[in-house]
């Protein structure tokens, strides 16, 4: 690569990203989206769920009991569950309770919700709930039936263990915690909190970073070959390193805008919106300048192989059928490192390309710094970064970038 | 006095095994308005992109006079490609602005340039609005603008009339003039011989990557023994033209083989008496 002169890199990116952010459409892709979409999921999920919650609470559920005998105290139970209740015999030919027969006929057809069989063989109660697991309201109905059978059967050995002369709570509980589980939990709040975020904020960050760098790289390479405006800006007295790098930092500088506004909703949403679902993580200084350095050289590579390749590539309609798949093969990396252990993980899941940077992602917002697996992440990803910077640089000295391949 | 502005010594350009440019030796003198005039294909884009040094040549060398390669020395040139290249979302005044700044020339500078050029192509008005609406002849104007802006030594023009009225072109051609009345230096490539007559004192005729002539009007006319620059023209390249060379990609055997797999060949009877 020549000598770069930042004065032309930034030119070049405050005209790219003037550009860009001209499309009304990219202010709302790039800032009104992002921005929004956590608070609003926050603020829609709850409700959702809870209204979704109420209709199954008040829908009232028709059961067929099969039995020859019912115990009066499981009967009423049932009743003071909102649940409709004809009573037949049990069918003949059974192997089993949970044999449907063909009595599958009456909960496809929904005429019933679910079927509760019962037997009484001796002292023991045997039963079976059939129901539709593809229906909602059929396993509405089987839970309510368990709930009811449940409470009955704590009330009847309750029954049954007094009436042998024991006392039952100590009988049925005879080891038990004492005081309150969580204050057990010598991890902080906000640590707690970094535990469940390393679950998936580097996931997402890692699909937002991807996905967002995916439209302005193409745009500003194949897009403005299709374009016709790459000759002229190539007859400028501006090396194809500048050019190069010009393009980079305003990719990286949308994308980052980008990622930081979702960051922000996100942060914004759970401090506001789900307090007391999720604390904001307690992470030092450090980590977050870590953190930051690992979301930069993350973007770095991604911008530079998407630069890369949509610059070789011969139509925005060929970049796109390129990055799409790329972009999606990026959740292989995500998805296995979430489950790595992070107490012992080996230092070598530190040394390979993508997964490194996912993983120090993990470890930083549980505030983990450990020196042996920072330096080698940000030594592979300070390496892989220059790799890819090269091979974009490559792809841009190619003389036949300026002709019109579509 | 004339000087030599630019030199092309035997150059050549490939592009694979295609020859696009053979063995092409120029000077470009300053205060001069040459025209490169020849048919689809015949090298002109490919030599005027080595002259902007967007193209490197495959073998000679394109310099300045100070013996410098033109692609270290790009400042001392304003090119208008084919195309105008002009950014749709940005305006006129900031399309031209971007190229002066690329070039190190202060904002006020480049400003009071184009005001000076932009009243000559009567295009003054239309210096804050987007390009994006503009006409073909509106975006060659704004793209000339852009090419004078940093005040080049040699301005290199790709075909600035094709598409455009005849009121356009025919102000694109008096800025040409002006230009050279001045002293400037203007490389002009077009097809339209009858063009080049009008405003190039000496034409070059390019065919088939190779140069067939190099003079003034009357040069040609005598060397051809011809009455008229048509006839000269087709003297000098009596030879079939070949297509575009350096437009022409070829697929790689995998895509030309998953190609033909959804290609189907139709063959249909013709009913000779219909």
């Amino acid at each position: 690569m020549s000598k770069i002169r930042f004065a032309q890199m930034r030119i070049v990116a405050k005209k790219e990203i003037m550009e860009f952010v001209r499309d009304w459409r990219t202010i709302v892709a790039l800032i009104l989206v992002p921005l929004m979409l956590f608070p609003l999921l926050f603020i829609a999920f709850p409700l959702v769920m809870q209204n979704e919650a109420e209709e199954l609470q008040e829908l009232n559920v028709e059961i067929l009991v099969q039995s020859d005998y019912i115990d009066e105290d499981i009967l009423q139970g049932l009743n003071q569950s909102n649940i409709s209740i004809s009573i037949v015999s049990l069918p003949p030919g059974l192997d089993s309770l949970s044999d449907p027969l063909n009595d599958s006929s009456l909960l496809r057809s929904y005429e019933y919700d679910a079927i509760l069989r019962l037997e009484q063989r001796n002292e023991t109660w045997f039963y079976s709930v059939l129901f539709l697991s593809t229906s909602e309201q059929s396993t509405e109905a089987r839970n309510r039936v368990l709930d009811a059978l449940n409470t009955w059967e704590t009330n009847e050995t309750i029954e049954r263990i007094e009436a042998g002369g024991l006392d039952a709570d100590s009988t049925l509980n005879p080891l038990r915690w004492d005081g309150i589980i969580s204050d057990a939990d010598v991890a902080t709040k906000g640590e707690q909190a970094g535990m469940l975020l390393s679950l998936f904020i580097p996931f997402v960050l890692a699909l937002w970073t991807a996905s967002a760098a995916v439209q302005p790289a193409i745009d500003m390479t194949v897009g403005e070959r299709e374009r016709g405006t790459l000759e002229s800006l190539l007859s400028l007295p501006l090396s194809r390193s500048e050019l190069l790098m010009g393009k980079w930092l305003a990719v990286v500088t949308i994308t980052g805008v980008g990622v930081a506004l979702q960051v922000t909703g996100l942060l914004f949403g759970i401090a506001f919106l789900a307090e007391d679902l999720v604390n904001v993580p307690s992470i030092s200084i450090a980590s977050v300048l870590l953190l930051t350095l690992a979301v930069g050289l993350y973007g770095t590579m991604i911008v530079a192989l998407y630069l890369a390749l949509a610059m070789r590539s011969k139509s925005v309609k060929e970049a796109g059928t390129v990055l799409t798949p790329i972009t999606l093969a990026m959740i292989v990396p995500i998805l296995l490192t979430q489950f790595i252990n992070l107490d012992d993980v080996e230092s070598f899941w530190f040394a390979i390309p993508f997964v490194n940077v996912l993983l120090a992602l993990r470890e930083l917002l549980l505030d983990r710094v450990i020196l042996e697996h920072v330096i080698i992440w940000i030594s592979v990803s300070i390496f892989v970064s220059f790799l890819t910077i090269r091979y974009a640089a490559k792809q841009f000295s190619r003389e036949d970038i300026v002709t019109s391949r579509s | 006095m004339n000087e030599n502005l630019l030199h092309l010594t035997d150059v050549s350009k490939s592009f694979g095994d295609v020859h696009a440019i053979e063995h092409v030796s120029l000077n470009i003198q300053n205060k001069s308005v040459v025209g490169l005039v020849g048919g689809n294909g015949a090298g002109k884009t490919t030599l005027l992109r080595m002259m902007a040094g967007i193209y490197k040549p495959t073998k000679g060398r394109v310099h300045l006079k100070d013996g410098k390669n033109v692609d270290e020395m790009r400042s001392v040139l304003g090119v208008v490609p084919e195309s105008t290249g002009l950014y749709s979302k940005l305006t006129a005044w900031e399309n031209i602005r971007f190229h002066s700044r690329i070039h190190g020339i202060d904002d006020s500078i480049a400003w009071s340039r184009t005001l000076r050029f932009a009243e000559l192509l009567d295009i003054q008005d239309s210096l804050h609005r987007y390009t994006e609406g503009f006409s073909r002849g509106m975006r060659q104007k704004t793209a000339l603008l852009r090419a004078l802006a940093h005040g080049p030594s040699i301005l290199l023009l790709d075909e600035p009339t094709a598409g455009l009225d005849v009121t356009s072109a025919r102000i694109v051609r008096k800025l040409v003039q002006k230009l050279k009345d001045e002293g400037g230096t203007v490389i002009y490539s077009t097809h339209h011989l009858a063009e080049a007559e009008q405003v190039c004192d000496r034409i070059i005729i390019v065919h088939n990557g190779t140069i067939r002539a190099d003079g003034t009007p009357e040069e040609l006319l005598q060397l051809t023994d011809t009455n008229s620059l048509e006839e000269a023209y087709v003297s000098l390249t009596s030879e079939v033209a070949r297509p575009r060379q350096e437009d022409t990609i070829t697929p790689s055997k995998f895509a030309l083989l998953w190609r033909r797999l959804f290609t189907r060949s139709h063959r249909y009877e013709v009913n000779e008496d219909e």
